[in-house]
């Protein structure tokens, strides 16, 4: 028997695919049934033949958009060509970002201006072209990935939680604005997680950071993923401008 | 079939969101302990019908939340299945709507009762076996009141409140035994326990909100549904609000 999958014959843009957390949402929403404008920023042969794998093991089209998150330029036409393919956005996950360890009196204003402009301003953008896409069928969901330091503000974390923060906010209003014309708004904080961003951070700090957890372990991009496919799907309707921590209990 | 071959222990399973838990979960393949107050017939072949639909098992129980023997011969029953308990899901309860001043104490310690002792006693029994087997999800129905206030539901938003610091104490407790603990906040859903409110009232509530619908049954027992599932493996501890998008 053939089951149902929960995204059978949806449309899905996720930026920031090519590693990590981006990596595993590709996976999940395509085997469950989903297309997928998949965002990266570069070109490579590996990122590619991981694709056409995905795609021809689940059925599904999965197509590599590439752009510059901080090249706005590069953006719009990112944006144009998902455009004249003239199909339906369903689902929006902003999940590229960047991360930062500083300390708040150490934090640099080259470097605040760039945490901001990639984890902030350029989401910001992109989801204002792509609810134009989703307001022709009245219908969506959007998935924004901050992060629990957005919510905790952790030593030398002040300008990376800010500027995840901030996307937080925004997310909020979105999901109040946008509710009554079918689209919904929600936000992962993800806790520590087993990606390349963790090498950012002292052995030490992770492990006290993995003692505060109730679970006592860090998580797998897997289980972002599939929060991301809980909120994408019908399962999840009534559910808008809500933070969902995926964290083991921090 | 996100919980195909699981078992669950249902509350509340006559009416409202938790009869609708109860379709969800067995139309994805998970065998239910269905309890609910007393036997109906209406009920009997709802169960029975769901069972061989879905090709899972269903077995009514039958006891008062307010009486703690008929409580414990319920878990009992259960336990003497010896099978494995994947979720727990404490969704009866019950509302008596006053001003503060005009709730009678019998009244408040009657609804902390029903809305949070009787599911702590069932959660103390029931995560015994989790705790044994090493993994289990226990999902509680709180409400935005508890988080919220709201205007004459002091003693229903204050023992929901209660339910969320147990699921917080909870998670912290039970989360190395492999046992996840979350707590789900539903806004106003169209159930009975809301077809008494004034429809101005509805109204009001449906203009606060970003979503301007009250929510279905079938849409918490969904998202109750990702709790319970492997999805949520990461997910302990929280409160998710399933409200619309209340401000």
């Amino acid at each position: 028997m053939m089951e149902e999958r929960l995204l059978e014959g949806k449309n899905a843009i996720v930026t920031g695919c090519a590693r990590g957390i981006g990596n595993s949402i590709v996976e999940i929403l395509a085997e469950n049934g989903a297309n997928i404008w998949a965002c990266a920023r570069k070109q490579t042969e590996e990122f590619e033949a991981k694709l056409l794998i995905l795609s021809s093991k689940n059925h599904v089209e999965i197509k590599p958009v590439y752009f510059d998150l901080t090249d706005k330029d590069q953006m719009k036409i990112a944006i144009k060509s998902i455009k004249s393919e003239k199909k339906n956005v369903d689902i929006l996950v902003n999940n590229a970002g960047i991360t930062y360890n500083a300390l708040f009196q150490m934090s640099t204003i080259d470097k605040i201006n760039e945490v901001f402009d990639v984890n902030f301003i350029s989401p910001f953008l992109f989801t204002q072209y792509v609810v134009k896409l989703m307001l022709k069928n009245k219908s969506g969901s959007i998935i924004n990935i901050s992060s629990s330091a957005a919510l905790d503000g952790n030593s030398g974390r002040a300008v990376y939680g800010a500027s995840k923060a901030a996307l937080l906010c925004a997310t909020k209003s979105l999901a109040a604005e946008l509710g009554d014309q079918g689209i919904r708004a929600n936000i992962i904080a993800p806790g520590i997680t087993k990606t390349d961003m963790l090498s950012s951070m002292t052995e030490k700090v992770i492990n006290e950071t993995v003692m505060n957890t109730d679970m006592k372990r860090v998580g797998e991009p897997l289980d972002i993923a599939n929060t991301v496919l809980f909120l994408a799907s019908d399962l999840s309707s009534y559910i808008t401008g809500q933070v969902l921590r995926v964290d083991g209990g921090m | 079939m996100l919980l195909k071959g699981k078992n669950a222990v249902i509350t509340g399973c006559l009416q409202g969101i938790g009869k609708a838990t109860l379709e969800t979960f067995s139309n994805n393949g998970s065998n239910v302990w269905a309890c609910a107050l007393a036997p109906t017939d209406e009920f009997e072949t709802f169960c029975q019908q769901l069972a061989i639909k879905n090709n899972v098992w269903i077995k009514p129980i039958y006891f008062d939340l307010l009486d703690q023997e008929q409580i414990k011969a319920a878990l009992k029953q259960i336990a003497s299945d010896k099978m494995p308990i994947h979720a727990l899901v404490n969704i009866a309860g019950m509302t008596k709507d006053a001003i503060f001043h005009m709730i009678p104490m019998y009244q408040m310690k009657m609804i902390f009762e029903v809305n949070f002792f009787s599911q702590m006693y069932i959660t103390q029994f029931v995560t015994k076996i989790m705790i044994r087997q090493k993994f289990g999800s226990v999902i509680n129905i709180s409400s935005i009141s508890a988080l919220d206030g709201s205007y004459g539901q002091l003693s229903y938003s204050a023992s929901k409140a209660a339910l969320i610091g147990a699921t917080r104490t909870l998670s912290a407790e039970l989360a190395e035994k492999g046992i996840r603990v979350n707590a789900l906040a539903p806004g106003v859903i169209a159930t009975d326990m809301n077809k008494i409110v004034p429809e101005n009232i509805i109204s009001e509530h449906i203009k606060k909100m970003s979503i301007k619908r009250l929510g279905r049954p079938d849409e918490v027992s969904k998202a109750i549904l990702f709790l319970a599932s492997d999805l949520s493996a990461y997910v302990t501890g929280q409160v998710i609000r399933i409200d619309g998008g209340i401000k």
